[in-house]
């Protein structure tokens, strides 16, 4: 953990402690916190905007439940990605396993995108269609949110030796894929007038 | 068809395995300087490192479906001050749900057994096939049957020379009370003359005719 990481899990820490004493405005700063990280997260899950707020809530409602049950072992940040994915997962179950959608409709991609992104996203949504939920989860840990290999054991409730096999069959698929695609999109572009 | 990396040493699957770390800037410094002296000679791993540049790129722009932060935080707010709030339920409800299917499976198998059964006893008991020994034999009474009591005094010879005379039978008894059961052998029996005079004839103290079953 860097001296960012650490400064920024002694403030959550006392984020908690606040909400263990029914503090709401503490509640509303880590909600806020969390929220952007949170999205992109589930968003790995699924599509739903409305699934996805319903998540964060779950996970939040259990947070300010739990918070004086906080015991410190691991760092908040990791507490409360755990807590969201086991929500995600149940969403997953009530909603279904939705796969990512690789045609998103245009008001719902940011009119600040810049064209390079936007690309991006499309080489990166063709990808994690061919992944199951548990390898996007734990490709979003790594990749995405930046989680060493115990973070994600601790997240997703399993060995590290199970959260390596999910990382390496991801990587392989992705390997597969994206090239080829990257590869489509190039002679698409050369073809395009 | 998944197919798995190709390594050009023995060294590639170590560089594999250390770039995402490298990525995140989790590795040790001797990590970052070993996997760039193994870059720097592989062109593999090169172009393998290049593309996990770009999936950890792609991994970090923010999420483009749009979810309304301050409204889903009042939400939540809201349900802080709703009366009765249930934690979302735990895992094991949906695994019981099975076992619950299970054992009511198991208790309709018990019911439709029991049924059957049940049935088959009753539709056997119209049909019984046993009696009680005190029970009665039921036989048919013999046609023109008649119960007589002879008085205690009439001798046997008396006895037999009636009968004789009146072409009857002992066809059962004596019971409890001293009663023959006596029947014409004659194919055509008149019962009402016999009785009559059965009843007028000396040392017979009753003569009633069988009539059925009481």
């Amino acid at each position: 953990m860097n001296d960012a990481e650490s400064s920024t899990d002694a403030t959550d820490r006392l984020l908690l402690q606040r909400m263990a004493a029914g503090d709401r405005v503490a509640l509303a700063t880590l909600y806020r916190s969390y929220h952007g990280r949170l999205c992109r997260f589930l968003s790995r899950l699924t599509r739903r905007a409305d699934v996805i707020e319903e998540v964060i809530n779950d996970c939040f409602w259990i947070a300010w439940q739990k918070a004086g049950d906080f015991r410190g072992d691991s760092r908040v940040s990791t507490w409360i990605m755990g807590i969201a994915y086991r929500c995600g997962l149940k969403a997953l179950r009530q909603h279904g396993d939705e796969p990512v959608d690789d045609n998103i409709p245009e008001d719902r991609v940011p009119a600040t995108d810049p064209e390079e992104d936007r690309e991006l996203r499309d080489w990166l949504g063709k990808g994690l269609e061919r992944l199951s939920a548990d390898q996007r989860a734990v490709v979003e840990l790594v990749y995405g949110e930046g989680h060493t290999l115990d973070d994600v054991a601790t997240i997703m409730q399993c060995p590290v030796g199970t959260v390596k096999a999910r990382l390496f069959h991801a990587r392989v698929k992705l390997r597969n894929v994206l090239p080829t695609l990257a590869e489509r999109s190039l002679t698409v572009k050369e073809q395009a007038p | 068809m998944t197919m798995l990396p190709t390594y050009s040493s023995q060294d590639c699957p170590r560089a594999w395995e250390m770039m995402p770390w490298v990525l995140q800037q989790s590795a040790t410094q001797e990590q970052s300087e070993w996997l760039t002296q193994h870059l720097a000679q592989c062109a593999a791993c090169r172009a393998e490192f290049a593309q996990q540049s770009r999936l950890k790129q792609a991994m970090s722009l923010p999420s483009d479906v749009h979810v309304d932060m301050e409204a889903g935080l009042q939400r939540l707010l809201g349900r802080l001050d709703a009366p009765v709030q249930q934690e979302p339920q735990p895992l094991r409800a949906r695994s019981g749900g099975w076992l619950m299917r299970a054992l009511a499976a198991a208790v309709l198998i018990q019911a439709i057994g029991i049924g059957a059964l049940g049935l088959k006893v009753w539709s056997s008991g119209g049909n019984t096939a046993y009696r009680t020994l005190s029970q009665e034999p039921s036989t048919p009474a013999t046609a023109g049957a008649i119960r007589v009591v002879p008085d205690a005094g009439m001798t046997l010879a008396d006895w037999n020379a009636l009968l004789h005379s009146l072409q009857l039978q002992v066809v059962g008894g004596p019971n409890d009370v001293g009663a023959y059961t006596v029947a014409p052998s004659a194919s055509t029996p008149k019962t009402q003359d016999t009785v009559q005079q059965l009843r007028a004839a000396r040392g017979v103290r009753l003569a009633e005719p069988v009539t059925g079953t009481p």
